[in-house]
C-alpha cells in the first residue's frame, strides 16, 4: 500500500496505488434542499445507458429517502457497521478508512450485496423518522424529517472499485478523472461491487462484466453536462471541475462552494476515498444524523445556507444550477445578473439573480376569461 | 500359537487386500500415478463419460486456496482434482473430476459460476515459471473452462428469463415496433447497451465453446490467447460433482523424452470462488508414455 494525502479527512491514508491526480477532476454538487425526489435524473440516465438485457436492475443513478431510503438495501449501514469507530478531531478522521480496514487476504474492507438487496429500489419513500407523540410543532430542525438523497458514481480521487479489482480493469482518466470499467478486459469478478461503499458498480448478467456510472464522458467532452444534469426539475446540480484546496479558485463554481464557501460536503468522506460528488446539506434535518453522512463541515454549511439571503454571491451561484446545458469552469456577479463563462472568459450563460415577478390581473379583458393558477 | 495368530492375520488381509483390488477393476478406477501421465490414444474423447477413460492411470491433484496475492481465498473448499490425460500425438485430452455438492452455472449478482482450468508453461525450459499465472518473461497457457459457459453451448437461450424466469421486461428500445423487421438494426442497436459485447469481450452471450483459451504473465496480466488454437471442452455434472473434459494442441515439444509440468485450478462457485479466489494446486510433473507403452489398464 501507498502513502496518499486525502485532504477530505485532513491526513495521509493508506491506498492500493500512488496518488496520481488528474489534469481536471470531474466534480458536482447536488444541492440536497432542492431535491423532490421526482426520479427525473434516474429516468434520463436509465433510458440513455442503462435499457439493456442485464441491466433491468441497474440504477447508476437513484434517488432515495434518507434515512430508511437505500439502493441496494442498506448500501450505507452495512459498511458503516463494520467500519466501527468513526471519530472526527475537528477536520482529521480519527478512525479508519475502508482500505485501511481491510481484513486479511482482501484490498479493502467490503461487503457484496445479495440479490434480494436489489429489490426494492424505492424502499422507505417518503418515511419520516419520528412519530407524532404528545403533540408536535414545526421546528428547525424539524421534529420528524426525511430528505432525498440523489446518487451518482462518485468519481472518487481514491476509488475502492479501482483498488479491488486485481486485473487493473478499473481506470481513472488522467484527462478529467472520470473512472471507467475498461468493458474490453473486465472479466466479471465483482470485486469492484463488492469494493465500492456507494455501491454505483453493477454486474451484469448478460454480458458477465461489471458497469457502472460513465458521468456521461461523451457529453462532458463536448463541454456539457451529464444527463441526470441537465434533465433535473429542481435545478438541483452543478457539473464542473475541481481543484485541489490549495490550488481553489474563487472565479471557479466548485471551488468556490466546495472550497471558498465550505458549504458543499463530500457523502461518508470517513471511507476514504475523496468522492467527487458534493452535498450541500438539508438545513431542516437535525445534524448529528447529517454529520455521519457528511462529516464534520455540516454546521457550518448549514450556517451558511441560512445565510444565503444576505450573500449574494452564493444566492447567485446557485441560480446558476440547472441554467445552462453547458459546464460552467467560470462565473461572476455583476449586481443582480450572475454569469456563467467558458474557461476563456466567453460568456456561456446569464441569469438573474432573483427572478422577475409579474403580477396579472384575475381577468384577462382581452380574452374574456378569468385566469386560475393552476394549470 | 502366536505364529498361528499371525498367520490368520495375514490371511484375513489379504483377503481384504484382494476383495478392494477387485472392487478397483469393478469401478474401472486405474492406477494413482504421482505425475500427470498422458496415455498415447487414437481417440481423444471429449465426451467425460466416455468408456475409454476408464481404467486410465489418474492423478490426484491436491488443491490449496490461492493465498499469494489479494483478493485471496481464505477458507479452502474442493481438496482435490482427480486427473486423467489421453493424447492421439497433435491433442490431448484432460479429464478433471471433482466433488462439488452444488451445481452453479448461473450468472448474477452475487452469484458466481462452477469452473476448472489447466495451465501449461508456454515453454519446456529448465526453470519453470511461477505456479500462479507464471511470471513476467515466462508466460503460461491456460485452458479455462466454465459451468455457464457449458449451459450456453447446451441450447440456454440469450434471455434474461434463462436467468430469472420470473423476471418481467417492459421494453427494450431494440425490440420497438419501428424496427421489428430490421434485425441487423436491432442488434447494431442492442449493441450500444452491451459495451462489453460490442468490444468482444465474451464473457456472457452466445458462443459454440465451453473454454477460453488465454495466456498470462503472472497474477493479474490473464489475457485471451494470441494464437487460439480452437481448444474445446465438455463438462457433466452429476449429484457429486463435476466431470470436465478439456482437449487442446499437446503442448510444443513435449514427448516421452521430454516432460512439462502442469497445475490445476477448480472455482466453486457456491464458495463464492471467481478470479482469484480460488483452488488451485502447483506444478505437477506432466509426461507421455510412448506408443509401446501402452498400460495394460488401457483398454
Amino acid at each position: 500500500m501507498a502513502r496518499v494525502y486525502n485532504w477530505q479527512i485532513g491526513r495521509e491514508m493508506s491506498y492500493w496505488y500512488p496518488e496520481s491526480r488528474p489534469e481536471k477532476q470531474f466534480a458536482a454538487v447536488f444541492d440536497v434542499n432542492k431535491c423532490i425526489a421526482c426520479q427525473t435524473c434516474t429516468l434520463a440516465c436509465k433510458t440513455t445507458w442503462t435499457s439493456g438485457r442485464g441491466q433491468e436492475y441497474m440504477l447508476w443513478n437513484n434517488v432515495e429517502t434518507k434515512p430508511y431510503g437505500f439502493y441496494p438495501l442498506a448500501w450505507d449501514l452495512n459498511l458503516l457497521n463494520s467500519l466501527q469507530g468513526q471519530e472526527w478531531q475537528g477536520n482529521v478522521y480519527q478512525g479508519q478508512t475502508v482500505f485501511e480496514a481491510a481484513p486479511e487476504g482482501e484490498r479493502v474492507l467490503g461487503w457484496r450485496p445479495e440479490e434480494e438487496d436489489y429489490s426494492y429500489p424505492n424502499v422507505g419513500e417518503d418515511d419520516c423518522v419520528g412519530q407524532i407523540e404528545n403533540g408536535a410543532s414545526l421546528e428547525v430542525p424539524h421534529m420528524m424529517w426525511f430528505y432525498y438523497l440523489a446518487r451518482i458514481c462518485n468519481h472518487c480521487t481514491y476509488p475502492a472499485c479501482l483498488a479491488s479489482c486485481p486485473r487493473g480493469s478499473i481506470y481513472k482518466r488522467p484527462e478529467d478523472g472520470i473512472v471507467l470499467v475498461d468493458q474490453s478486459r473486465c472479466r466479471g469478478y465483482q470485486e469492484c461491487v463488492k469494493g465500492c461503499p456507494y455501491k454505483k458498480v453493477f454486474f451484469n448478467p448478460m454480458t458477465g462484466t461489471s458497469e457502472k456510472c460513465i458521468a456521461c464522458f461523451p457529453k462532458i467532452e463536448q463541454g456539457i453536462q451529464p444527463q441526470c444534469f441537465v434533465n433535473c426539475i429542481g435545478k438541483i446540480r452543478l457539473a464542473g471541475w475541481l481543484s485541489k484546496p490549495d490550488q481553489a479558485n474563487p472565479e471557479n463554481p466548485l471551488d468556490y462552494l466546495v472550497h471558498i464557501k465550505k458549504i458543499a460536503l463530500p457523502l461518508f468522506p470517513q471511507f476514504g476515498l475523496e468522492p467527487n460528488i458534493y452535498y450541500i446539506p438539508p438545513v431542516h434535518v437535525p445534524t448529528h444524523f447529517l454529520k455521519q453522512m457528511f462529516g464534520p463541515g455540516v454546521d457550518e454549511a448549514v450556517k451558511q445556507y441560512r445565510n444565503m439571503a444576505q450573500d449574494l454571491d452564493l444566492a447567485g451561484l446557485l441560480a446558476l444550477f440547472g441554467s445552462t446545458e453547458f459546464i460552467v469552469p467560470r462565473w461572476k456577479r455583476q449586481g443582480d445578473l450572475v454569469i456563467g463563462m467558458s474557461e476563456k472568459g466567453s460568456e456561456l450563460i446569464k441569469v438573474p439573480l432573483r427572478e422577475p415577478v409579474y403580477i396579472r390581473s384575475a381577468y384577462d379583458s382581452k380574452f374574456s376569461i378569468a385566469r386560475v393558477n393552476c394549470p | 500359537m502366536l505364529r498361528a495368530k499371525f498367520i490368520l492375520i495375514l490371511i484375513v488381509t489379504l483377503i481384504l487386500s484382494s476383495n478392494l483390488l477387485i472392487l478397483s477393476c469393478r469401478s474401472g478406477e486405474g492406477p494413482v500415478t504421482a505425475e500427470v501421465v498422458i496415455i498415447p490414444s487414437a481417440n481423444v474423447p471429449l465426451e467425460p463419460n466416455a468408456p475409454l477413460w476408464k481404467g486410465i492411470p489418474r492423478h490426484l491433484a491436491k488443491l490449496i486456496p490461492q493465498d499469494l496475492v489479494e483478493p485471496r481465498l481464505t477458507k479452502s473448499s474442493t481438496a482435490e482434482v482427480e486427473v486423467k490425460a489421453l493424447s492421439n500425438g497433435t491433442l490431448v485430452a484432460f479429464r478433471l473430476e471433482w466433488l462439488d455438492p452444488v451445481k452453479n452455472d448461473l450468472p448474477g449478482p452475487a452469484r458466481f459460476i462452477d469452473g476448472c482450468a489447466i495451465q501449461i508453461p508456454s515453454k519446456i525450459a529448465a526453470n519453470v515459471p511461477d505456479p500462479q499465472m507464471g511470471q513476467e518473461g515466462q508466460s503460461v497457457e491456460i485452458t479455462f473452462w466454465r459451468a455457464d459457459w457449458q449451459a450456453i453451448v447446451n441450447g440456454r437461450k440469450d434471455s434474461i428469463k434463462e436467468l430469472y424466469p420470473n423476471a418481467t421486461i417492459d421494453h427494450y428500445p431494440y425490440e420497438a415496433k419501428p424496427l421489428e423487421k430490421d434485425p441487423a438494426l436491432q442488434s447494431e442497436m442492442a449493441k450500444r447497451y452491451s459495451p462489453a459485447r460490442a468490444l468482444g469481450n465474451g464473457r456472457e452471450g452466445p458462443r459454440d465453446s465451453a473454454v477460453e483459451e488465454l495466456i498470462a504473465e503472472g497474477p493479474g496480466s490473464l489475457s485471451p490467447s494470441p494464437n487460439p488454437t480452437g481448444a474445446k471442452g465438455k463438462g457433466l455434472y452429476n449429484s457429486k460433482g463435476w466431470s470436465v473434459v478439456i482437449l487442446r494442441n499437446l503442448p510444443k515439444d513435449l514427448s516421452p523424452n521430454n516432460r512439462s509440468q502442469v497445475a490445476f485450478a477448480i472455482w466453486e462457485g457456491a464458495h463464492g470462488e471467481v478470479g482469484a479466489r480460488k483452488m488451485r494446486s502447483g506444478w505437477v510433473p506432466l509426461l507421455m508414455k510412448a506408443e509401446g507403452e501402452l498400460s495394460k489398464n488401457v483398454q
